[in-house]
């Protein structure tokens, strides 16, 4: 039996006391899609981490196409045919696609480049991909992400790279970007390139990947065919629970209504909405990227301008004001927790309290004591995972970000919640906590509107899911006179079907 | 020819629109002839000073709004470098006004050799320059005349008057101004060489600091001298206004105000409280509004064909406790600013 | 190259988050800006009853002189800035260059050996600033405002705390002091180089005229030109070199850069070092304009210089920014500094002029910023 392109045997690393990989064992073979499944914190990242080089390993030994391998830096690791394809894209978003391509492969002699070589080889790579239409000199910074990404799998293919590893690469991606990923992996399989496909989605890894290996608390639990096994039964390798459990049913019952939009419009999107969400209910909004979810709940909130219509919570119409939008009762968690929704280098304790500070408040002087018991009570309720609450946001994983992100709105005590995507990048175990959350939170007579690109869990989670497209709202149906299907086909058509 | 020039390419390329007046109203293309011949024309006279925000400069702005008013017709162009001590925007100061084509510059030099080369090109634009207030280099051709105050004299001014006040014995300070400053350094030789050569009781017990050219810089300076020398220092002589206020703010903070015996250069409003007050105990004046006068009449004489003097002096006096009230002295104290 | 690949394979609409223009207007932008700039001096100083001389060749070539000496600079600083860094020594180090070059003519130095030794302190002071933020870590603004002081300090040693004055007759060599000069003597090219000059009267014709105004106003000092020189060499290194293209990803995101293999100590180290190589040079063009080397002359020049590049378009956020814009960013400073003398504009109003056209510059990068994320 000839030797698999990679082999990954006993890798094993600790982080002081914690194991984040127990001597892992892993195999790909050229021409073929691995997935890598696994809660956060299961040491996905870790593992791939040492692939790439960027972490070295404690004991343990890989191998490529038989040879040891042992990178010491990303980049050697790039060098032996091994590249990374971040959640977060590493471009330079004031380069050309060419020069994104190329950069640290210059064609060049001299110093001077030689850009009719470079250009021809973009060209190349970019046939490869089966989209010669991008055209090299267009700036990275104009083109959409799904297009960023075919640039980065392009200087990939530039460093000759045998094995390519997506980190979670539909994760902020819409349908018709995720089909053309899908379609260029396919492409690379069959040039016998072997890669790593890291994901939630199970229907997506499902679809593209050949084997999988399940990792729980840094152990593999389990690999083999996909074809052999059964959605839940992986899904109760990764969390050593059943599929009942994922989405937790909390009895709740609408009541009043709470927050009324009119023909409310904003700049270019959302188009003239009208929508009416009650106390005790869970409202989705489903609808393709761009259709204008986030700029729906962004103009509620205050945060974009708004052209027309008006905005009513209980009988008022505050001032579309952030602050007099969270006076009035409501909360936003944003999609954005890197960039807007947490502050990542403040604790979780001032994160937390961000938006309510009043009641540690004496003449502009903080009650730290008091504030320090409250957010332990919150810690401890969404069951946020850290050394304290005075640890920076930026070292938690993004399942307990989100959580924080979450606490803030309930510890702000708002009536009305807004959460766009909130269970984006979040594993299994995590979801199922904020699904129960939220049907707690409208158990307790609280309103949620919840945005997210995730059909199966607004399905099962909402009472009643409206579907937006190109700006407008085009249908509200109760949960259960919606299928996957017909919501997906509302979202594209943009009519009621 | 430019000006008709000038508003053709406005015109053409602002409106669109090709074609231009074709009325002549040149005035000068630095003909000097043309100049002369002009009977009631407008003289503009552009004076340079070497900042614009010290008293001082207001004062000559005065004295040469002064001379303008009784000439008649003069006009003043009044315009320093952006910052003080900014040798290279005063150079454009002046490179803009000898494109301009004044009938005159009268420049305070901010640095006595980096201005050579750009009064040689005015002279070459016929355009007749004055120094005023700090000497300049090089051929004394290039310049009508040199308007200033003796500096040197009024630092021997200021050693007789501190050696006055001393009973002509004890020790002493002197804080300079700032490197390569002309009308200083002319003030600090002739206090220096004064106690010297007349007054060989008194000793210098430090000389050698520069307090730089703020206020606030002094006032460091002063109170890090004044601290160092606390227990032998009779008396302390600050060689411009600037450094006099320091100075001042150093004496007081230091409780040696009175004590201390001390000399300023150039009067502000503190220094002349200071004096009432009995903590200062002179101030040498120079007369800012005679040297702006001056500068403009010697700049017109030349015009007129008359013969200038190459060096005018505009006096300097030694105000005191005693005579700080009479009507000579209270003028000079408070010269007349200029006001818009 | 050939047009028909484009127009067959137009990119399908979802490729492009953005739509396509707003290119052009980056590159013209800061050329309407000056041209604006220009005219309105222009105009205003030709309708007054004394006007008429801002729009002559002399004043072009005035205004051409502040600016070489600020753009020469400002085009070390646009590297730096291009590469995500900032250099708030470039005033002092300016200084402490001409201050050496001052102090070699005095002590009887060569005038070539002055001036490799001046374009040497350039480079030293570039280099030092490189290997420290590099090595060190630290932002550039806090390294370069450390050195910004030191090299002030080191420059008032060498020049004993005062003004070094070398003899101007003896020891600056001819050219050096002709090297910005206006005077006729040293304008390139010389006077055969205007058509029809000497005999231009009120009837001459228009042609006539705007051919020897073209004319006259390319007559300038060799150090004008030399500026255009390194300017177009600079574009060159930055459109056509590897390290060009470094520039820009290091700006642009230097976690990828890095990623990709690129030295990024290097290069940073390399790209300092250039950027005091033309600090060096402007030191010998402030030299040449003063003939006396003072340490304190650069005081606040740095600033002036950062304007220069953020006024033609460069961003401070790294990754953007153009040679060409940078000279616009210069003129545009020595336009206003020219009219509002000749306009008879105090300096408060020059002052605020100068700022509000900063405040603008930085806000239309902005809007086109948040244009490009939207």
């Amino acid at each position: 039996m000839p030797d698999p392109l990679l082999r990954m045997t006993g890798v094993s690393k600790r982080f002081g006391a914690t194991h984040a990989l127990r001597d892992v064992a892993l195999e790909v073979n050229a021409g073929e899609v691995l997935a890598l499944i696994g809660e956060n914190g299961a040491g996905k990242s870790t593992l791939m981490k040492v692939l790439s080089g960027a972490v070295p390993p404690d004991s343990g030994s890989m191998q490529i196409s038989g040879q040891p391998y042992a990178p010491r830096s990303p980049h050697s690791a790039r060098l032996a045919g091994v590249a990374m394809i971040y959640q977060e894209l590493n471009l330079a978003p004031d380069l050309s696609v060419e020069d994104n391509i190329m950069l640290g492969q210059e064609t060049g002699r001299w110093g001077i480049l030689r850009r009719d070589l470079q250009r021809q080889r973009v060209r190349d790579v970019l046939d490869q991909l089966g989209h010669p239409e991008l055209q090299p000199d267009t700036l990275v910074n104009r083109l959409s992400v799904g297009a960023q990404q075919l640039v980065e799998i392009a200087r990939a293919l530039v460093m000759e790279a045998r094995i390519i590893v997506f980190d979670e690469p539909t994760s902020s991606l819409a349908r018709h970007d995720v089909e053309r990923l899908f379609g260029v992996i396919a492409r690379l399989k069959e040039t016998g390139i072997g890669i790593v496909y890291i994901s939630h989605f199970l229907d997506e890894v499902r679809e593209i990947c050949d084997h999988y290996t399940v990792l729980r608390d840094g152990c593999a639990v389990g690999s083999g065919s996909l074809e052999k096994v059964s959605e839940s039964e992986i899904v109760a390798l990764m969390v050593g629970r059943t599929v009942d459990e994922l989405f937790p049913s909390v009895p709740h019952t609408p009541g009043d209504v709470v927050l009324s939009l009119s023909r409310l419009s904003g700049s270019a999107v959302p188009t003239d909405v009208t929508l009416d969400l009650r106390r005790g209910e869970i409202l989705g909004v489903a609808g393709l990227v761009g259709a204008g979810r986030t700029e729906l709940l962004r103009c509620i909130f205050g945060l974009d301008p708004v052209k027309t219509g008006t905005v009513k919570v209980g009988q008022f119409a505050p001032r579309r004001r952030p602050s007099r939008m969270i006076a009035a009762g409501l909360g936003l968690v944003s999609e954005d927790r890197k960039g807007e929704g947490l502050a990542q280098s403040r604790s979780i304790a001032d994160n937390m309290t961000y938006s309510r500070l009043q009641p540690y408040r004496t003449v502009g002087f903080l009650h730290l004591r008091r504030r320090r018991q409250a957010v332990s009570q919150w810690m401890r309720k969404l069951k946020i995972k850290a050394q304290s609450q005075e640890q920076s946001v930026e070292n938690l994983s993004g399942g307990n970000q989100q959580k924080v992100a979450i606490a803030r709105v309930l510890h702000q005590d708002a009536d009305v919640l807004l959460l766009d995507e909130p269970t984006r990048g979040i594993d299994v175990g995590t979801k199922a906590e904020i699904y129960r959350l939220m049907g707690e939170s409208a158990a307790a007579g609280k309103a949620i509107l919840f945005v997210s690109s995730y059909l199966t869990e607004l399905l099962a989670v909402c009472d009643r899911v409206a579907v937006m497209s190109r700006g407008r709202v085009c249908e509200v149906r109760p949960s259960d006179k919606w299928t996957e299907e017909t919501a997906m086909a509302v979202a594209v058509a943009g009519e009621s079907i | 020819m430019w000006k008709q020039f000038a508003i053709f390419l406005a015109l053409s390329l602002a409106v669109g629109c090709g074609g231009g007046s074709d009325t002549d109203n040149s005035n000068g293309n630095g003909d000097a002839s043309g100049n002369a011949s002009g009977g009631g024309k407008k003289y503009r006279i552009a004076v340079i000073p070497k900042g614009t925000s010290h008293e001082f400069w207001k004062s000559v702005h005065a004295g040469a709004e002064n001379a303008a008013r009784e000439l008649g017709n003069v006009e003043i162009l009044w315009k320093g470098p952006l910052q003080e001590n900014d040798r290279e925007g005063q150079i454009s100061v002046v490179q803009d006004f000898i494109t301009k084509q004044v009938d005159g510059i009268c420049l305070a030099p901010l640095d006595s050799q980096a201005l050579v080369d750009y009064v040689v090109e005015a002279g070459e634009a016929d355009i007749p320059v004055v120094i005023f207030d700090s000497g300049l280099d090089g051929d004394k051709k290039n310049y009508v005349s040199y308007v200033a105050t003796d500096n040197y004299n009024g630092g021997a001014l200021a050693a007789r008057r501190l050696a006055e006040v001393l009973g002509k014995q004890g020790d002493v300070i002197m804080l300079r101004y700032n490197p390569g400053s002309e009308s200083t350094e002319n003030r600090e030789r002739g206090f220096l060489e004064t106690l010297e050569k007349e007054f060989p009781d008194i000793n210098v017990l430090s000389s050698d600091e520069y307090a730089g050219t703020t206020p606030e810089s002094s006032l460091d300076k002063a109170t890090q001298l004044l601290q160092k020398h606390r227990e032998k220092v009779d008396g302390i002589f600050a060689v411009c206004e600037p450094n006099a206020t320091g100075v001042l703010g150093a004496l007081r903070d230091l409780e040696m105000a009175g004590k201390v015996k001390f000399v300023a250069f150039d009067p502000n409003q503190p220094l002349i409280e200071g004096m009432s007050g009995g903590s200062v105990d002179g101030i040498v004046l120079q007369d800012p509004v005679k040297m702006g006068y001056e500068a403009v009449m010697a700049l017109m004489a030349q015009q007129q064909g008359k013969d200038v003097e190459k060096r005018i002096n505009t006096g300097e006096y030694v105000a005191t406790p005693q005579n700080m009230d009479e009507t000579e002295m209270s003028k000079l104290l408070k010269p007349k600013q200029f006001e818009d | 190259m050939s047009s028909e690949t484009n127009t067959t394979t137009t990119p399908e609409p979802q490729l492009l988050a953005t739509s396509r223009g707003n290119a052009l207007l980056n590159v013209i932008g800061p050329f309407l800006a000056l041209a604006v700039v220009y005219f309105f001096f222009g105009i205003t100083d030709a309708t007054q009853e004394d006007g008429g001389t801002f729009l002559t060749p002399r004043n072009n070539r005035a205004v051409a002189i502040p600016t070489a000496t600020v753009a020469v600079a400002a085009m070390g600083m646009t590297l730096i800035i291009i590469a995500g860094g900032i250099d708030l020594s470039a005033g002092t180090a300016l200084a402490l260059c001409a201050t050496v070059l001052a102090w070699c003519l005095k002590e009887g130095a060569s005038p070539t050996l002055a001036i490799l030794a001046a374009v040497g302190t350039g480079c030293l002071t570039g280099l030092i600033n490189g290997v420290l933020i590099s090595a060190l870590r630290v932002v550039p603004f806090i390294v370069t405002l450390g050195t910004m002081t030191i090299f002030l300090g080191v420059a008032k040693i060498i020049a004993k705390e005062t003004t070094v004055r070398p003899d101007r007759t003896t020891q600056i060599p001819e050219w050096l002091r002709g090297f910005l000069s206006l005077r006729e003597q040293y304008l390139f090219p010389g006077k055969w180089f205007v058509p029809w000059s000497g005999e231009v009267g009120a009837d001459a014709s228009w042609f006539r005229r705007t051919a020897i105004w073209v004319a006259e106003s390319l007559r300038l000092p060799v150090g004008v030109w030399l500026v255009i020189v390194l300017a177009i060499l600079l574009a060159l290194v930055l459109r056509y070199t590897v390290f060009g293209r470094y520039v820009f990803a290091l700006g642009s995101n230097e976690s990828t850069a890095r990623l990709c293999g690129i030295n990024v100590a290097w290069n940073k180290i390399a790209i300092y070092t250039l950027s005091g190589f033309f600090v060096g040079i402007a030191g010998i063009y402030q030299f040449s304009r003063l003939s006396v080397g003072n340490p304190t002359s650069g005081i606040g020049l740095e600033l002036r210089i950062i304007a220069a590049v953020v006024i033609g378009g460069g961003s401070l956020s790294g990754g953007r920014g153009t040679v060409v814009g940078t000279l616009t960013g210069a003129a545009i400073m020595a336009v206003i500094a020219s009219g509002c003398t000749q306009l008879g504009l105090s300096n408060p109003v020059q002052d605020i002029i100068l700022g509000v056209i900063i405040v603008v510059a930085v806000t239309i990068d902005q809007i086109r910023q948040r244009r490009l994320a939207a």
